[in-house]
């Protein structure tokens, strides 16, 4: 780690903080309030064509052949083009580039992108869909990972025969993984209690309001501009260039507002590459918005999980071992699956201490949408089954839920079973301020029947040291530029979607340089103005980015400090910067503004800007596999939940969510609470509402808002952010993430909460009422079952 | 965005103008009150009218009003806001203001009328869906295609009836008058509805123009009790409304009713269920009783099919559960009638 | 104000692609998401449902709207649930806030002290999928309290020092500088 990476955990000046760490409005918020804030579709250019695709409505099948004369010949339409005009495939792992921005000798789901036109509007581009003939060999569809596990014929992608013999699997297998850390065997054989049981977890999608959408425009002197509703524009700047064969350097990428993604904007999607190439190749600026129904078939959503956990633990609490054997369903392509996979097992050594471990994780590739990453990728689905199986062992060994998490607690500045450093952890305190504040000891196991409180905890990741390509280049960089007028310019490649990576890093320029926030202004996401950022995924951007600020910050402060120093003839040291005034620390009356000292520096420096950056450590398992999941910092959360389970109806009703989070330090702590309340929300819909499902034909059953429910203001419960911060010494003033470990404990306190309240496990998502109905005629059952006197809850 | 077929508008300024439009249009015109059913219906192309006829500029046919002999007139154009949010409704009809209350979400119960509720469209998951989509299926039974994708080859649509106010209205004896090239004629509600998801409806080519309920007597009770996901935006997974009449005494059942919404086709009437509370004594428990078994009774009655989404053996499952809700809704409400809708 | 289009495009279509009053957005197409809500003859309608040649002769109100009546009101910059929206960080991705924030008006313009229930239902027929709702109604509750002079109540995660008193912290005093 390069001493750029790291500032230390303090306030840059000895009077403290003055805008970190206090709730602040976000840079962009009054651009969004009254509706100047220009989101992707936002945009219109003159003469801008409209884009449209044709969708396979067959979930498998060969590509006999296309004719699109007839929507070419239709008046209005500019181009049509499919597969074979962007044969290079791509995915945004570079170990399985498995995708085609149109399908070129087969289609994988109903929805797979077989062709797009440009036309003059949109009625336009679509009356030519329907005038373009597909001849389809349909292929046998794989609609359940069990059977994709074991049929490998037909292939849903055509695999060497090499690689066929590496992966050593029958079946459609996109990833296997097996990892054992410890005798997990021996470990389980000493165990005082052994609890073994299967938990599923279904597709959930992220349902960003704003639907995708891209807009290309190709300049005569070869300069290829997009704007895209992405996540992570320097992967779409990479894509692009591969699969149009054009030199990065000819390519702009754009993000302009982004109306959310929660991952479902990381991959480059075929919108991307197909504007692209159609403004290339009719000379006009093109763009697509997706419908809401296409947004749903692009997908990469939260992968579905079958999982078998066996933990064992000694009398005292203390676990021994924990055992997984994990199915994971992908959909029809790789997408981070590689990724998932690793994740589904590398992500749950914390925050208890696993002396011995073992994963088997397979990911099957199945003829549906294909998965992603979705907030709290790869380990919300294996946190739910860990954290519920958890329950169980204290249920078995007669502890507290939150006594026995305390018992694994695996402490600070250590090395977890699968050799990932640990450095800050707050568990210990989100457990206290959870069980504080939903007055665990006095209500848990004590309401009424039908209400009850369940606990869970977790960790994630603050960024990885995984750069997804590998290289040695810094994961985020930033340049600042002073100007004259008392105003820095932040240029910085982190995509803001809404969190407010952009305003933390006005912050950050407004705290190291004394200056009012009013004074800093962002420019973000745009590949021309900006140096590299990986983007929004992993939460690292507040870590990375943040640090990356303050090392270009501290370099600019460090000219203007000598500059004025120089001129006033004194110590560095005495040179203080404050309120946008530069002041002599033992002469208080000595005072220039900001714009002043800029203006020294100037002189002094030659025109003002500096660069920072940041990369991770060296970190990560010494074996292959072993920099999955391997981060510079892990945040830490609890949650209790209030739940009500009205037995008539089956249906649950989260009554109340205690959210502790351990961010390290809030920088902005309203924002981190946004963050927390939005992630607990998001967790809370996906336990009891919310279903990407397929349906029979391996069609999305309801690809609507309508039909996918995601929860309105009156379905939600009260959502209660408690901040831990537990300062992290390589975190921007300690700082780690808040957007995606928040989501993780909710699903299994749910679940916890409910065994309160009427004393049934629900170890199967989505919690339905009609499966809490089932299991409740069950419990009755098998009470009738029971000789008096031994009956259950 | 997902685009609207072409059309044109005709904004007719009389009812006469209307039906003259309809005659002259047929299956080609469709009217669009507050288009909350009619457009996504449109854009999932399941209707490609030549002429939409706005009756907006239609006058009074919008507006409560009670008349002398206490019946309640409710406009077809009145939005389904203005009918929950009337006094006159809640304490008339209260399971009307209950149900209106609980269609869909706020900015819709702003634009939806009651006679677009009443008129709505049958719903099913494999109908509701785009072009693209249905076409991916070869299409369906009540719309392009030949197959039933609900019942294995079924040769009746069974979408269901998802109007919340069309069982309240069959509690309270509503009757509809319609418009037609015939004239003015009216409807008892019961006589609208026919046992096909294709078009669930008698009625054809003609306006509704209003809503009569006939005066409830004051020991009237009434009440709806919606399923659904969501408290919020969502249609009825099962809508059941219900009826409690108290005898001028105050002290026995002289009249009840139980309807039910989101089965099948149309909006079902259990005459029997309902009749087993008939003559019971107030809090006692042979109405209990009474309840219980109206709830099981409708159990029986009940055949939920997998039409719209979610669980349909579950649905079944909250039948008795809604019907046992809705019935103690009706008889725990006070004196104060406005509040019967309450639970 | 005149302005030609098809028959068959929707007033969203309109407002956004005719008239550049791009502010309100479209996240479901068809009447699911509440994102294109704007007050017709001030109720809170779908501008995605409403046929334009239908809204001919009503007042539309769209989030661009608000400012400039604020202040031909006499007020300063932004409306009050603007404004609170952005202090409270109810403004994430803010797509669907055009949308919410009409919605509230509405409601304030109905009913200036309405119950946390009223709130919840008022905008029920909005999603957000960033929020959780929570600083959403927390920023309605805002503007509610400031408008009748009442100190607003501080989230859970400020357990020391209200955020949203008058004489607090930055948000309020930012203010001033715009």
């Amino acid at each position: 780690m390069a001493a750029r990476d790291k500032h230390g955990v303090d306030a840059p000046w000895s009077a403290g903080f003055q805008v970190v760490g206090r709730p602040s409005r976000k840079i962009d918020g009054l651009a969004k309030a009254v509706g100047h804030a220009v989101y992707a579709d936002d945009i219109t250019l003159p003469g801008m064509l409209h884009t449209k695709f044709l969708r396979s409505p067959h979930p498998h099948a060969k590509i006999r052949s296309i004719d699109t004369s007839k929507a070419l010949a239709l008046d209005g339409v500019h181009a049509v083009i499919t597969g074979e005009c962007m044969p290079i495939k791509y995915g945004v792992i570079p170990w399985t580039p498995d995708e085609n921005a149109l399908a070129t000798d087969k289609v994988r789901f109903i929805g797979d992108e077989v062709a797009a036109v440009a036309a003059i509007d949109e009625d336009t581009a679509n009356a030519a869909l329907e005038l373009i003939d597909v001849d389809y060999e349909v292929l046998h569809a794989f609609l359940d990972p069990d059977e994709a596990l074991t049929r490998q014929d037909p292939q849903i992608h055509e695999q060497s025969e090499a690689n066929k013999k590496k992966r050593g699997h029958r079946g459609n297998v996109s990833k296997h993984v097996d990892l054992e850390f410890g005798d997990v065997d021996a470990a389980l054989d000493a165990a005082d209690v052994l609890i073994e049981d299967e938990y599923t977890f279904h597709g959930t999608t992220h349902a960003a309001i704003e639907p995708h959408c891209a807009l290309a425009q190709a300049s005569p002197d070869g300069l290829l501009t997009v704007w895209s509703s992405t996540q992570i524009t320097h992967y779409v700047h990479r894509a692009l260039a591969r699969v149009l064969e054009i030199d990065a350097s000819q390519i702009r990428v754009i993000q302009p507002c982004l109306g959310g993604a929660f991952g479902g904007k990381s991959d480059p999607f075929a919108l991307e590459f197909v504007v692209a190439k159609l403004a290339l190749l009719t000379g006009r600026p093109v763009k697509c918005l997706w419908t809401r129904e296409e947004v749903f078939y692009a997908h990469r959503g939260r992968h579905p999980m079958q999982m078998r956990y066996r933990t064992g633990a000694k009398k005292d609490g203390r676990l021994t071992g924990v055992d997984a054997k994990i199915l994971i369903d992908g959909g029809s392509y790789s997408s981070f699956g590689l990724v998932t996979t690793y994740y589904s097992g590398q992500l749950l050594t914390g925050p208890y201490d696993f002396p011995a471990y073992r994963f088997d994780s397979t990911r099957v590739f199945t003829n549906k949408p294909p998965c992603g990453p979705k907030r709290g990728h790869g380990s919300v689905q294996p946190r739910f089954a860990f954290e519920v199986q958890l329950d169980q062992v204290a249920e078995k060994l007669d502890l507290d839920p939150i006594e026995i998490r305390r018992i694994n607690f695996q402490g600070e500045n250590t090395q977890t079973v699968n050799g990932q450093r640990i450095t800050s952890n707050g568990f210990m305190e989100c457990l206290d301020e959870v069980e504080r504040a939903s007055r665990w000891k006095e209500r848990r196991g004590k309401l009424p029947r039908g209400r009850g409180l369940g606990v869970a905890g977790s960790m994630y990741i603050t960024g990885t040291n995984y750069p997804v390509y590998p290289n040695k280049l810094p994961q985020a960089g930033i340049q600042l530029q002073a100007d004259r007028s008392g105003l820095v310019t932040v240029f910085t490649g982190g995509n803001d979607i809404g969190q407010g990576s952009n305003s933390i890093a006005r912050a950050i320029v407004a705290e190291e340089l004394g200056l009012d926030p009013m004074s800093v202004r962002v420019v973000a996401a745009d590949t021309d103005l900006c140096p590299v950022d990986l983007g929004a995924y992993s939460s690292r951007v507040t870590f990375m980015v943040g640090n990356a600020t303050i090392d270009a910050a501290r370099k600019l402060r460090k000219l203007i400090v000598s500059a004025v120093a120089e001129a006033w003839e004194i110590e560095e040291k005495r040179v203080f910067m404050a309120r946008g005034e530069v002041f002599d620390l033992e002469s208080r009356n000595r005072r220039i503004t900001t714009r002043e000292a800029f203006h020294l520096a100037e002189e002094r420096y030659d025109t003002l800007g500096t660069t920072g950056a940041y990369n991770t450590p060296t970190l990560g398992g010494d074996y292959r596999g072993g920099t999955i999941g391997a981060s510079p910092a892990y945040s830490f959360t609890a949650h209790v939940v209030e739940a009500s389970v009205d037995e008539e109806t089956g249906r649950i009703t989260v009554e109340n969510c205690w959210i502790a989070h351990d961010c390290g330090r809030a920088l902005n702590p309203m924002l981190v609470a946004g963050q927390m309340e939005g992630s607990a929300y998001m967790g809370i819909a996906e336990a009891v509402m919310e279903e990407h499902a397929v349906n029979r034909f391996g069609l999305h059953a309801g690809p609507s808002l309508l039909d996918y429910r995601i929860p309105t203001s009156v379905d939600t419960p009260e959502l209660h952010a408690l901040i831990v911060e537990s300062l992290d010494p390589e975190g921007p003033y300690g700082a780690k993430e808040a957007g995606e470990g928040p989501l993780h404990p909710s699903i299994p306190a749910i679940s916890n909460a409910v065994f309160d309240a009427v004393g049934i496990r629900l170890t199967h998502l989505p919690f339905t009422p009609g499966k809490v109905l089932a299991a409740l005629r069950a419990q009755r059952s098998k009470n009738l079952a029971t000789p008096v006197g031994t009956g259950g809850a | 965005m997902l685009r609207l077929p072409k059309f044109e508008i005709a904004r007719p300024t009389s009812i006469d103008e209307v039906v003259a439009l309809l005659s002259e249009h047929g299956d080609d015109a469709q009217i669009i009150a507050g288009g909350t059913d009619l457009v996504p219906n449109m854009k999932h192309e399941l209707f490609t009218p030549k002429v939409v006829v706005s009756i907006a500029d239609v006058p009074d046919i919008a507006g409560v009003r009670v008349e002398s002999d206490g019946t309640l007139a409710i406009g077809a154009m009145t939005t389904l806001h203005d009918v929950a949010s009337d006094e006159r409704v809640r304490s008339i009809a209260p399971a009307l203001g209950h149900a209106t209350a609980l269609i869909s979400g706020p900015q819709l119960r702003r634009m939806g009328t009651l006679g677009g509720n009443v008129m709505l469209d049958t719903r099913c998951q494999w109908y509701n869906q785009t072009h693209f989509w249905r076409k991916s299926l070869g299409y369906c039974l009540k719309k392009d295609g030949t197959v039933c994708h609900v019942v294995q080859s079924g040769q009746k649509c069974v979408a269901a009836a998802s109007n919340d106010s069309a069982p309240a209205l069959m509690t309270l004896d509503a009757t509809l008058v319609f418009h037609g090239t015939d004239g003015r004629r009216e409807l008892p509600i019961d006589d609208l509805w026919r046992a096909d998801g294709i078009y669930n409806k008698h009625v054809s080519g003609e306006l509704l123009t209003e809503i009569r309920i006939p005066a409830t007597p004051r020991g009237h009770r009434g009440a709806y009790e919606k399923l659904r996901d969501r408290d919020s935006i969502d249609f009825p997974l099962l809508g059941v409304a219900a009826r409690v009449d108290w005898d001028d005494a105050g002290d026995r059942v002289a009249r009840a009713e139980v309807c039910l919404v989101a089965l099948q086709a149309r909006p079902v009437r259990l005459k029997k269920v309902a009749e087993l509370l008939v003559g019971k004594q107030r809090a006692s428990a042979e109405l209990d009783g009474a309840i219980e078994a109206s709830a099981e009774r409708a159990y029986k009655q009940c055949r939920p099919l997998p039409n719209i989404p979610g669980d349909h053996e579950y649905r079944h499952e909250m039948a008795p559960v809604f019907v046992r809700r809705a019935l103690r809704a009706c008889v725990r409400a006070s004196e104060n009638a406005s509040d019967a809708a309450g639970v | 104000m005149d302005v030609a289009a098809p028959a068959h495009w929707t007033l969203l279509e309109v407002l956004r692609y005719r008239m550049g009053l791009t502010g309100s957005k479209q996240g479901c197409d068809k009447g699911d998401c509440g994102a294109c809500t704007v007050l017709v003859d001030g109720r809170p309608e779908l501008s995605c449902l409403t046929l334009a040649a239908l809204a001919e002769g009503k007042q539309i109100t769209t989030i661009e709207g608000l400012m400039p009546a604020h202040v031909a009101a006499g007020g300063e910059g932004a409306d009050p649930v603007q404004d609170a929206f952005d202090r409270c960080g109810a403004l994430q991705c803010g797509f669907c806030q055009p949308g919410m924030m009409l919605s509230a008006r509405a409601l304030l313009n109905g009913n200036a002290c309405p119950t946390k229930g009223e709130i919840k239902d008022a905008l029920s027929g909005n999603l957000c999928r960033c929020t959780g709702y929570t600083q959403i109604i927390q920023a309605v509750e805002l503007a509610v309290a400031e408008a009748a002079g009442v100190e607003p109540v501080s989230p859970a995660w400020a357990p020391h020092e209200n955020p949203w008193r008058s004489n607090g912290t930055a948000p309020a005093n930012e203010t001033t500088e715009r």
